[in-house]
């Protein structure tokens, strides 16, 4: 086996891990902060694909103009969630609030079917160029371009949560939510926020999953899976463990794949999975009890 | 006046429920309902959703002529997802409760062998149009017809061919890890065995992958003459456009929904210069197929694919069988699908005595400015 096959399978991976790490982003922040286990998540992922393909393919914008503006409208689509229907259950139990988030799947799945139709579709970027070569190593634009803004949204959320006051808020609320209400924190608004932001990133993800492969309603659920892979290796609630556990993944399965058997390569992640929960139970970053930032 | 009043309005009302009684139309014949399992969500959804178009356009074509033994064909869709539970509780719903004829369905392989026992306890007649399975129809299931190509019927009818035409040497395979992909991977394999050509690597990927980078890869080091994908439309697409970043060198045969619009338009310029072996091209020639392409233009304003056309031609098979039978009886139904000879837009079909479908016209296509050419045509004969 060459060098150039190894490094070739390791970019791969790397390629995949930003998908998985940004996608597992929000959902660890929706389940650190508000505690919600969101199997909705894998929805809004395929949804912001959706939304980006019509942007790009039937109006016709160019990708820097569709991606603020789809990242807008899964911005409103979390906030009116959690308005209409998460708030409404802010006091209940994690097991009802776990079965509405996979009724809220079921719903969006069906809906996108309904209007979207069950044909693959594509983001168009602008890159169909040429790719680039490093020595015998071939990247595509489109994954080079989905790498840069992966790692873009991944800093641009750690700042967030940890040098902004809306962040300090949101670090607040988890920690003690009484003492947050007391110091005058909008409890509510901190958890829209929340809320909409872990949706916002699913979207992200999707978007730069048509980008470079293709998207349609069936992906959602093995994204959904996948990201929580990814947190419970990580560790559940640290952001920091979902983007190493992320790329972990993403680098773990493309490595096994290369050098073992591409048959199993979805196993890797669950195998991982079983082995870190053995060593250490509450993932690679994971306090004993979660934290976020 | 008053009652004068009343009186008129009475009459009235009279007159009124005496026209609606006149004006009650003939009592309408009951409509033949036919049941449909196929995935309509799930990673061959979109796949499934095809075989439904054609389904329901050869319904309308017979209800427009006047339908079966004078009634009306209704079809009954359920989804399946591609999954043995779901189908099969797909299956018990449209037997016990909604009363259908004939069961159609249920494309992967694996649900089609999950409902076949159902079909065979309800001798409920059961045809499918996709699944490809071997196993199939040796199981010796009377109630189970398939018009369908087996995976070694694909590979009986290409594999030689291909080996003349591009002079290949070794080979790589790259498909999707289930029965259909195992089963067509050991059919072409068996046949490449015989003729000495050397299979360099046998790659498998799961139905919800979408980076195909690292057995592409694989592949590229590996320097086959000749790449064999077996992949469904929303894998391949991504895989043909994948290979082509990776610069594989290699030919490509894509056995699958290969040739329809929307692999055309997924893949775009990258999908030229593809081999695909498929049962189906819209381009073939043929008067039966030119008016199926046309009609199914006429209402889907794209060209059918391989699964729209064995919609439309089971759907066909069924209805003929069904006016052939002279009742709705499952046993006639049986027996006159065991007679079936339909000429369609796919070739002249007919069942063998395992109920396998023959007579099936196979193209070998190559991809030209974004539109399926016919290279070759074979037809599957009667095995053994």
């Amino acid at each position: 086996m060459l060098v150039s096959d190894f490094l070739q399978f390791a970019l791969n991976g790397v390629v995949t891990g930003c998908f998985y790490a940004l996608t597992a982003l929000g959902l660890s922040l929706v389940f650190g902060l508000m505690n919600i286990v969101n199997f909705a998540h894998g929805a809004f992922f395929v949804l912001g694909g959706m939304l980006a393909s019509l942007a790009t393919e039937r109006l016709g914008l160019p990708l820097w103009a569709a991606i603020p503006a789809v990242l807008m409208v899964m911005w409103g689509v979390g906030a009116v969630i959690e308005a209409g229907l998460l708030a409404r259950m802010r006091d209940a139990h994690i097991l009802p609030v776990t079965l509405v988030t996979i009724g809220l799947s079921v719903f969006l799945v069906n809906t996108m079917l309904m209007l979207f139709g069950t044909e693959p579709k594509n983001v168009r970027t602008g890159l169909e160029g040429p790719p680039v070569f490093l020595g015998d190593v071939i990247i595509s634009q489109s994954r080079i371009l989905a790498i840069g803004i992966s790692v873009l949204a991944i800093i641009a959320t750690w700042l967030l949560i940890s040098r902004t006051r809306a962040g300090r808020a949101m670090r607040a609320v988890f920690q003690q939510p009484e003492a947050a209400a007391l110091a005058g924190i909008p409890i509510a608004r901190v958890h829209r926020f929340t809320f909409a932001l872990g949706t916002t990133l699913a979207g992200l993800a999707g978007i730069l999953l048509g980008a470079v492969f293709v998207v349609d309603p069936s992906r959602a659920e093995p994204a959904a899976v996948k990201a929580f892979v990814v947190i419970i290796l990580g560790g559940i609630g640290s952001l920091p463990g979902a983007v190493l556990g992320g790329i972990l993944l993403g680098l773990a399965e493309s490595l096994w794949g290369g050098f073992v058997s591409t048959g199993y390569m979805d196993a890797v992640g669950f195998v991982l999975v079983i082995a870190i929960l053995l060593f250490r139970p509450s993932g690679l970053l994971g306090a004993p009890a979660s934290r976020v930032g | 006046m008053l009652d004068f009043r009343r009186l008129l309005a009475g009459l009235a009302l009279l007159g009124v429920t005496a026209s609606a009684a006149l004006a009650q139309p003939q009592p309408q014949p009951q409509p033949l309902r036919i049941g449909v399992i196929e995935p309509q969500t799930g990673p061959v959804a979109f796949d499934g959703t095809s075989v439904i178009r054609g389904a329901r356009l050869a319904a309308e074509e017979i209800n427009r002529a006047g339908g079966v033994l004078g009634r009306p064909l209704e079809l009954v869709t359920a989804d399946g997802a591609c999954r043995p539970a779901d189908s099969v509780a797909a299956a018990e719903r449209l037997i016990t409760a909604e009363k259908v004829s004939v069961l159609m369905g249920a494309f992967c392989s694996g649900a089609t062998q999950a409902v076949m026992p159902i079909a065979e306890r309800n001798r409920m007649p059961l045809v499918t149009a996709v699944s490809s399975l071997p196993a199939l129809t040796q199981a010796g299931n009377r109630w189970f017809f398939r018009n369908a190509e087996t995976d070694a019927m694909i590979a009986a009818a290409f594999a030689r061919g291909l080996v003349e035409q591009t002079k290949t040497k070794t080979v790589a395979f790259l498909a999707v890890n289930d029965d259909w992909g195992r089963g067509t991977v050991a059919s072409f394999r068996s046949v490449f065995d015989k003729l000495n050509v050397t299979t360099s690597l046998s790659e498998f990927f799961d139905h919800s992958a979408s980076d195909f980078y690292t057995p592409l890869t694989r592949i590229r080091s590996a320097r086959p003459d000749l790449v064999i994908v077996v992949a469904e439309t929303q894998a391949a697409g991504t895989l043909v456009r994948q290979a082509r970043e990776l610069r594989l060198p290699s030919k490509i045969f894509g056995v699958g929904a290969w040739t329809t619009p929307t692999f055309l338009n997924l893949v775009g310029p990258a999908a030229n210069g593809l081999l695909a072996g498929v049962p189906y091209a819209a381009t073939a020639p043929g008067e039966r197929n030119a008016t199926f392409v046309r009609e199914f233009r006429a209402a889907h304003n794209e060209d059918p694919g391989k699964y729209s056309a064995a919609g439309y031609t089971t759907m066909n098979i069924i209805a003929q069988a069904i006016q052939r039978a002279g009742s709705t009886d499952s046993a006639a139904i049986q027996g006159a699908l065991e007679q079936t000879d339909y000429a369609g837009p796919t070739g002249n079909l007919r069942f063998d005595a395992k109920h396998q479908i023959y007579g099936l016209q196979l193209h070998v296509v190559e991809i030209e400015n974004g539109k399926p050419e016919v290279r070759g045509t074979a037809t599957l004969e009667q095995n053994d």
